[in-house]
């Protein structure tokens, strides 16, 4: 179930699951896309006339896409404990997908997920967020 | 007092992304104080449902962020004179280093932003802060840089990939 | 003010700038480029200078900080400010 709220309006397409691989021990990787349509609230006031997906709404895509993809069964209940580093490579604009790759990294008591956001003319940002495991603090 | 006349002169974002509501203080170049109420009438909680329970109203967490680097951008912006925010130059969120989250925000809450510059350069700020309700921080940020870039710069080239020539939403302007 | 280190150690400078452009401490060399060997912007170069600075206790023009495009030119750099307060 999709947090209800959210800035971005987007449904989350989840093209692979975290899933730990056995074999190779690397760490679960996930995939997931979104398309960013016109009508997307952000972008009435970001900027009229001049429509650009806002940074922070780029972090929420990878926020939203790690609450669906979280490994665990039943799947982990995340709380987001830290924007560790986002840098912003390229803009994103109305009608433009997305392709999140998420890394996900056991770390004490909960999750470390670096991501790369794609868009349709090349990389668009990396994200690196810290999760606890659990209830808000 | 700043009014709110001065925030949304200042910078350019519109409903519902202008998420300041009043600059307290601000020693231009230096620091900013800066308030913004959280309310269940923004568009982000239109969709919940009456049975909701407190936790699912948080405020998420990337708009505390926006808006603490709304209140970093009215302080950028009253570097510049001209005062018309899109004149040219667009102010950009260039990156973000460890922002920590420390307890969630709920309607009701008054977010206080405090900004204070780390670096001022001809075309790029950095800064550091909190975020703080009713005198407790829930938000810290160890690092933020926005960059100042000319508008045209950032028109998107015609995305081979889409079939129409200009890309939707983008007016040469 | 948090305390600022004064001695200036090669290797020490080398954790921070990689810890910074998030890179192996071991691919960066003094000599390598941070933005042609290791492709980082100048929003992330520029970040770089300023930890430096603060790390450092030490104030750089705009132009000396555009002139840091490595470890070696940083620890010149350094080294200069540090024997000049």
């Amino acid at each position: 179930m999709p947090t209800v709220v959210s800035p971005v309006r987007a449904p989350v397409h989840v093209l692979a699951e975290a899933v730990a691989d056995p074999t190779t021990g690397a760490a679960p990787r996930s995939v997931t896309s979104l398309v960013l349509e016109t009508q997307e609230p952000v972008f009435r006031g970001h900027y009229p006339g001049f429509p650009i997906f806002p940074g922070v709404c780029l972090i929420e895509c990878v926020h939203r896409s790690c609450l669906t993809t979280a490994p665990g069964t039943p799947r982990a209940v995340l709380t987001l404990a830290a924007v560790e580093s986002t840098r912003f490579l390229g803009a994103v604009f109305p009608g433009d997908r997305i392709v999140i790759e998420s890394t996900w990294t056991a770390i004490s008591d909960g999750w470390r997920v670096t991501a790369r956001i794609r868009g349709d003319r090349g990389d668009v940002a990396a994200v690196r967020l810290r999760y606890h495991t659990g209830e808000a603090g | 007092m700043t009014s709110t006349w001065t925030v949304a002169h200042r910078l350019p974002h519109r409903y519902p992304m202008l998420l300041v509501d009043r600059v307290v203080t601000a020693v231009p170049g230096s620091e900013i104080v800066a308030l913004k109420a959280v309310t269940t009438n923004e568009p982000w909680y239109a969709e919940v449902s009456g049975d909701a329970r407190d936790g699912d109203l948080a405020y998420p967490a990337v708009l505390l962020m926006e808006s603490w680097a709304q209140s970093a951008g009215i302080l950028a912006a009253s570097r510049s004179s001209d005062g018309d925010p899109l004149s040219g130059d667009v102010m950009l969120f260039g990156g973000a280093t460890e922002v920590r989250f420390l307890h969630p925000v709920l309607p009701g809450d008054v977010l206080e932003h405090r900004v204070r510059v780390v670096r001022l350069l001809s075309d790029t700020m950095i800064f550091e802060g909190e975020c703080l309700v009713a005198g407790r921080p829930v938000m810290t940020v160890e690092r933020m840089v926005m960059a100042f870039r000319p508008a045209q710069t950032l028109r998107p080239a015609p995305s081979t990939t889409s079939d129409s020539g200009s890309p939707a939403g983008t007016q040469e302007d | 003010m948090a305390s600022t280190e004064t001695v200036l150690d090669k290797e020490d400078l080398r954790a921070t700038v990689a810890q910074v452009v998030e890179v192996d401490v071991d691919e960066i060399h003094d000599d390598t480029s941070l933005v042609d060997d290791l492709g980082v912007d100048s929003l992330m170069a520029l970040e770089v200078v300023v930890v430096l600075e603060k790390k450092y206790g030490v104030r750089m023009t705009e132009s000396e900080l555009k002139q840091v495009t490595s470890l070696q030119r940083a620890y010149d750099l350094l080294a200069a400010k540090l024997r000049t307060p």
